[in-house]
C-alpha cells in the first residue's frame, strides 16, 4: 500500500459526509495519477479530461460506498475512472492511430523494471512474464488500454470465442503465480 | 446466473477489474458488489493485484478547467452566516424543541425561533430516545443539498462507545456515519444519503472507529421516521 493510503481514506471518509474541502483535497492528491491512467487508456486529451470530471463526480456520490476494509482508496477510485474512460471513448471516440504499443513493448509500459521498482511490481512483472505470449498480451491490452473483447479480436486478428479463452486462462495463471 | 459458483465468482471479479466485461454485464456486477461482500472483496483483490501498473503510469496534470467543472456540479455551499449559528447555539430553543410533544410543535418553533430573514429549514426527522423524548434533529436548509444531524439534548457522552447513524429503506441498515463527539461539531450529510420518506433513521452504540460489521452491533439508542422530502 502506498504510505498515504490512510491520508486517502481519510478524505475519502470526509468526502462521504459532504465535505468539500476534503474532497478538494483529495482532488489535488490524486488527478495527476488518474489523468495519465486515463490519457493511456483513451490517448485523447479531451476524452480524458471528459472521463476524469465523471470520474469524480462518481467518486462525490459514491465515496459513501467505499469500504476501507475491502482494499486502498487509490485502487477504487482508479477503478471508477478506468471504467468511466473506457465508457467515454466508446461513446465519443476512438483512440488515435498508433497509441496502442507494440506487442514488444507492452509489457515494458505496464510494468518496466527499473532500479526504484516496488516489489509489488516486480512480482506482477515476474508473473506477467511467465504467460503464454497471446494470453499475456490479450490481458495486457484490456489492462493498459480498456480494449474490449470485441476490440482485442481485431487487433490480434483472432475469434472472439479464443479472446475470452486467452483473457480468462491468463488471468487464471496470474492469480496462481501472485498468490502462490 | 448463479453467482454462487466460486470459480465463476472469481473469473468475473478478474474480468471486471481488467476491462473486458461488457457493459451491461458490468452494471450487473456493480448492483451484486454493492450487496455481496464477498464479490466485493473479490473485485477489491484483482484491483490490488493490477494496481502496480496504475501507480506507475506517468503523470499528467489536468487543466484547472476539470476541477471547476467538477466543482460547478456539486452542491452549493452557502457562506457561513452568524445568524445562523447563534440561533443554533441558542439553549432555549433546544428545550422548547425537546419539550415539544410532536414533529410538527418542533417545527413550529424552530420556524418562529428564526429570525425573519432566513428561510425555515426542513424538518427531515427527529430521532428520540426509547422514552420517546426527541433527541436529535435532522435538517435541511433548503439552499443545499445535504442535511445535518444535531443533538438537541446533552446526550451522555461514553467515551468507550461511539454513536454511528443509520438510514433504514426496507432492507439492511446503511451507515451513514459517526455522530462527531465534539460539542457544536455537526455531522453533514449529503441528502441523497438519505432513505426517503417512509424510511427510518437511527442511531446505534458502536466500538470508538463504528460497526465493524456493516450492520448495527450495539444497541440501538434513538430512532425516527423520515418525513418530508430530502
Amino acid at each position: 500500500m502506498q504510505d498515504s493510503s490512510f491520508e486517502l481514506q481519510r478524505l475519502l471518509g470526509r468526502t462521504a459526509r459532504g465535505d468539500r474541502a476534503a474532497f478538494k483535497e483529495l482532488y489535488d492528491r490524486t488527478a495527476a495519477k488518474l489523468f495519465g491512467v486515463a490519457l493511456r487508456i483513451t490517448g485523447r486529451r479531451d476524452i480524458a479530461e471528459d472521463a476524469l470530471q465523471e470520474c469524480f463526480i462518481a467518486v462525490w456520490q459514491r465515496a459513501a460506498d467505499y469500504d476501507p476494509v475491502r482494499g486502498g482508496a487509490m485502487g477504487w477510485m482508479t477503478t471508477i475512472l478506468r471504467h468511466t474512460a473506457i465508457d467515454r471513448l466508446r461513446r465519443l471516440g476512438s483512440r488515435p492511430e498508433g497509441h496502442v504499443a507494440s506487442a514488444d513493448q507492452l509489457l515494458t509500459i505496464a510494468a518496466d523494471e527499473r532500479a526504484d521498482s516496488g516489489a509489488e511490481l516486480r512480482a506482477l512483472r515476474r508473473c506477467l512474464d511467465e504467460l503464454e505470449e497471446r494470453p499475456r498480451q490479450a490481458v495486457l491490452l484490456a489492462y493498459l488500454y480498456g480494449m474490449t473483447r470485441e476490440e482485442l479480436a481485431v487487433h490480434l486478428a483472432t475469434p472472439v470465442g479464443t479472446i475470452k479463452s486467452w483473457v480468462r486462462r491468463g488471468l487464471e495463471r496470474l492469480k496462481r503465480c501472485l498468490d502462490g | 446466473m448463479r453467482y454462487d459458483d466460486p470459480e465463476l465468482r472469481e473469473r468475473l471479479a478478474a474480468e471486471y477489474v481488467v476491462g473486458t466485461m461488457p457493459r451491461l454485464a458490468r452494471q450487473r456486477l456493480e448492483r451484486l458488489i454493492a450487496e455481496d461482500a464477498g464479490m466485493a472483496q473479490l473485485v477489491a483483490q484483482w484491483t490490488e493485484r493490477f494496481a502496480p501498473i496504475d501507480q506507475a503510469a506517468p503523470e499528467a496534470e489536468a487543466p484547472a478547467r476539470v476541477w471547476r467543472d467538477i466543482e460547478r456540479r456539486l452542491p452549493i455551499a452557502p457562506p457561513p452566516e452568524p445568524g445562523w449559528t447563534g440561533w443554533f447555539r441558542s439553549l432555549a430553543i433546544w428545550r422548547g424543541i425537546a419539550a415539544a410533544a410532536s414533529v410538527a410543535a418542533a417545527a413550529a418553533i424552530l420556524y418562529l425561533a428564526l429570525s425573519p430573514s432566513l428561510p425555515p429549514p426542513t424538518v427531515i426527522a427527529v430521532l428520540n430516545d426509547d422514552g420517546g423524548k426527541p433527541s436529535w434533529i435532522v435538517l435541511r436548509d433548503v439552499r443545499r443539498a445535504d442535511v445535518s444531524i444535531d443533538a438537541i439534548r446533552s446526550i451522555a457522552d461514553d467515551p468507550a462507545r461511539s454513536l454511528e447513524l443509520w438510514g433504514i429503506a426496507g432492507g439492511p441498515p446503511r451507515s451513514l456515519g459517526l455522530l462527531p463527539r465534539k460539542p457544536g461539531e455537526k455531522l453533514i450529510l449529503q441528502a441523497s444519503l438519505l432513505p426517503p420518506p417512509g424510511g427510518v433513521l437511527a442511531i446505534s452504540s458502536e466500538p470508538p472507529t463504528g460497526s465493524p460489521t456493516g450492520t448495527p452491533t450495539g444497541p440501538v439508542l434513538f430512532k425516527g421516521d423520515v418525513l418530508g422530502r430530502p
